[in-house]
C-alpha cells in the first residue's frame, strides 16, 4: 500500500493531477506530414503558439482537450516577440479559467504539450534563469529572458509553462541551441490587441541590413563613439534608400538614439514611430552626414 | 562500446520519424532512410531521430535533444550521416545557415569589432587575394595591408587566413540585422 506521508509520493500524486487537468489547456495544432505543434489555450476562443514554428497557413485544424477536433483560423502573428493567435469558433466549452504569473529563478516549472489525441504530455523542471528584457533579432521587445531547464520534443513547443502555485509563466518556445524559452505571459497580454485588431504589429522599418563595426581611432573624435552599424545593404526604395543612405555608410545615430549598438536604434522604431521622420548621423568616407529618413511599417514577408 | 559509438557506426540501425509536406517527398525521404539502413517508424515518441522537410531545410531532433538542420537538397549520404549524429548527441549544422531557434540580438564586444576597412580587407582574402595584390586593389601599401591582416586576426583570435573567414562569416550571421 502507499505511503502517504510519503513527502514524494505527494509531489507525485499533486504532478499526476497537474498533468490530468492540463489536457484544457493545451491544444494539438495539426501540421502537415502528420507533424504537431501545441498551442495553449489562452482564452476560451483564443489559441497562442510559438510563431517561429507555425507554418504560413490560415487555418489549422486543432484537438482540443474533450479530443474533438475543430477549425482554428490565424488571428495574428508577431516574429518580433514569437507569438501567433489562433481564434477558435466555437469557444472551447472545457478551458480552464487560469491566471499569469511572474517566473521567480528556482522555482519549479511544468510545461505541457498537446499529443494530438486530447491529453497533455507534461515535463518538469525547473526555472533556469530570469534576465531582463530583451530584444529579439526580429525586433520585439520581450518583457523577461525566462530559461527552463529541460527538454521539449518540437511537438510539445508552444503549449503553456505554469509555476508550482499552478499561475501561467506563458508559452514555450526553442532558443539558441535549443534551449526552451518561455515567452512571458504579459508580453503576450502586450501584444495580443494589435495581434487581434491588426493581424500584427506594428513595428518600424528602415530598409536596410546592418552590421556593428568598430569606428577607426582617426575618426572616433568626430564620430564621438568607438562602434557604428555599418548598411552591408540598402533595400531599393526603403525609407534608408529614399533617404540616401548607401552600402558602406556607418551609421552612429537614428533619431537621437545612438547606434552604438543594435539595442540602442531599437527603441527609435517602435510601433508609433511609423511615419515619423528621424535624423541619421551617419559617417561615409571619413565625412559626417546627416540623412532625414521617413520610417515605414515593416512589411509582412 | 559506448551506446553514442554504437549509434555512428555506419552499420547501426536507428528508427527515424519522417514528416514532409507533400507525400512525394515523404515517400523520397522513407526511400533514403530504408536505402541507408534505417527503419520509418509512425511514432515521433517511439523514434531515435525524427526528421521533418519544412522551410526549405531538413530539421533533425534526436529523443535526447541533440538537433540539427540540413539543407532541403542534402542526399542520402549527407541525411544518413547527419541522423547518426544526432542520434549520438551529436549536433548538426549546415556552415551558413541561421541557427535555428529564436534569438536575441547579439552584440560584440565594441574591442573585437572590425572596421569598414578590416572587413574590406577581409573580404580580398575571401576572394583569395594575396597581400600584395590586396595592397593593388586597395590601393594602400603592404605594410598597412599586413597592418589589417594583424588586427584582424587579434580581434578574430584566429592564426590563418581560412580561420579569419569562418569566424567572420559566423559573426555575421548573428549579428547582422535588418531593420
Amino acid at each position: 500500500m502507499a505511503n502517504h506521508s510519503d513527502i514524494l509520493a505527494q509531489v507525485s500524486t499533486a504532478l499526476s493531477a497537474r498533468a490530468a487537468a492540463a489536457r484544457n489547456e493545451v491544444a494539438a495544432i495539426r501540421l502537415s506530414g502528420g507533424r504537431r505543434l501545441t498551442g495553449t489555450v489562452w482564452r476560451p476562443d483564443l489559441i497562442v503558439t510559438s510563431e517561429q514554428s507555425l507554418p504560413k497557413r490560415d487555418t489549422f485544424d486543432v484537438v482540443l482537450g474533450d479530443g474533438a477536433t475543430a477549425e482554428a483560423k490565424l488571428a495574428g502573428r508577431d516574429p518580433g516577440t514569437n507569438v501567433a493567435v489562433l481564434r477558435l469558433s466555437p469557444a472551447s466549452s472545457t478551458s480552464a479559467a487560469t491566471g499569469n504569473a511572474a517566473a521567480a529563478v528556482g522555482t519549479l516549472a511544468l510545461a505541457f504539450g498537446a499529443d494530438g489525441m486530447g491529453g497533455a504530455s507534461v515535463r518538469l523542471g525547473l526555472v533556469n534563469l530570469v534576465g531582463p528584457e530583451w530584444h529579439s533579432r526580429a525586433g520585439g521587445r520581450i518583457g523577461s529572458r525566462i530559461v527552463l531547464d529541460m527538454q521539449l520534443r518540437p511537438s510539445e513547443e508552444g503549449g503553456p509553462a505554469f509555476n508550482a502555485e499552478g499561475g501561467r509563466l506563458g508559452i514555450t518556445t526553442f532558443g539558441p541551441r535549443r534551449q526552451i524559452l518561455v515567452i512571458p505571459a504579459d508580453t503576450i497580454e502586450t501584444v495580443l490587441p494589435s495581434l487581434l485588431q491588426d493581424g500584427r504589429v506594428a513595428r518600424g522599418w528602415l530598409g536596410v541590413a546592418l552590421q556593428p563595426v568598430a569606428v577607426p581611432d582617426a575618426l572616433q573624435p568626430l564620430a564621438g563613439q568607438e562602434t557604428g552599424l555599418m548598411a552591408l545593404s540598402v533595400a531599393k526604395d526603403g525609407p534608408a534608400a529614399k533617404a540616401g543612405l548607401i552600402q558602406g555608410d556607418v551609421v552612429l545615430a537614428v533619431g537621437g538614439n545612438s547606434a552604438r549598438s543594435v539595442r540602442g536604434i531599437v527603441p527609435s522604431l517602435g510601433p508609433d514611430s511609423v511615419g515619423k521622420t528621424a535624423t541619421l548621423r551617419v559617417l561615409r568616407g571619413g565625412t559626417l552626414v546627416t540623412l532625414e529618413v521617413t520610417i515605414e511599417a515593416r512589411p509582412t514577408q | 562500446m559506448s551506446n553514442a559509438a554504437e549509434r555512428l557506426a555506419p552499420n547501426s540501425s536507428l528508427r527515424v520519424f519522417i514528416s514532409a509536406p507533400t507525400a512525394a517527398r515523404l515517400a523520397a525521404l522513407a526511400r533514403i532512410l530504408v536505402e541507408t539502413g534505417h527503419v520509418p517508424v509512425a511514432d515521433e515518441a517511439h523514434a531515435d531521430v525524427a526528421l521533418a522537410a519544412a522551410d526549405g531545410r531538413l530539421v533533425l531532433t534526436a529523443s535526447g535533444g541533440a538537433g540539427g538542420s540540413l539543407e532541403a537538397t542534402a542526399d542520402a549520404a549527407l541525411i544518413d550521416a547527419a541522423i547518426r549524429a544526432v542520434a549520438a548527441g551529436l549536433v548538426v549544422q549546415m556552415p551558413h545557415a541561421k541557427e535555428p531557434g529564436f534569438h536575441a540580438i547579439e552584440e560584440g564586444e565594441a574591442q573585437k569589432l572590425l572596421t569598414a576597412r578590416e572587413i574590406e580587407v577581409l573580404s580580398a582574402i575571401g576572394a583569395g587575394l594575396t597581400n600584395k595584390e590586396i595592397a593593388r586593389q586597395l590601393k594602400i601599401s603592404l605594410h598597412t595591408v599586413k597592418f589589417h591582416v594583424e588586427a584582424i586576426f587579434r580581434k578574430l583570435d584566429v592564426t590563418t587566413r581560412t580561420g579569419a573567414l569562418a569566424k567572420a562569416a559566423q559573426l555575421r550571421l548573428m549579428q547582422t540585422l535588418e531593420l
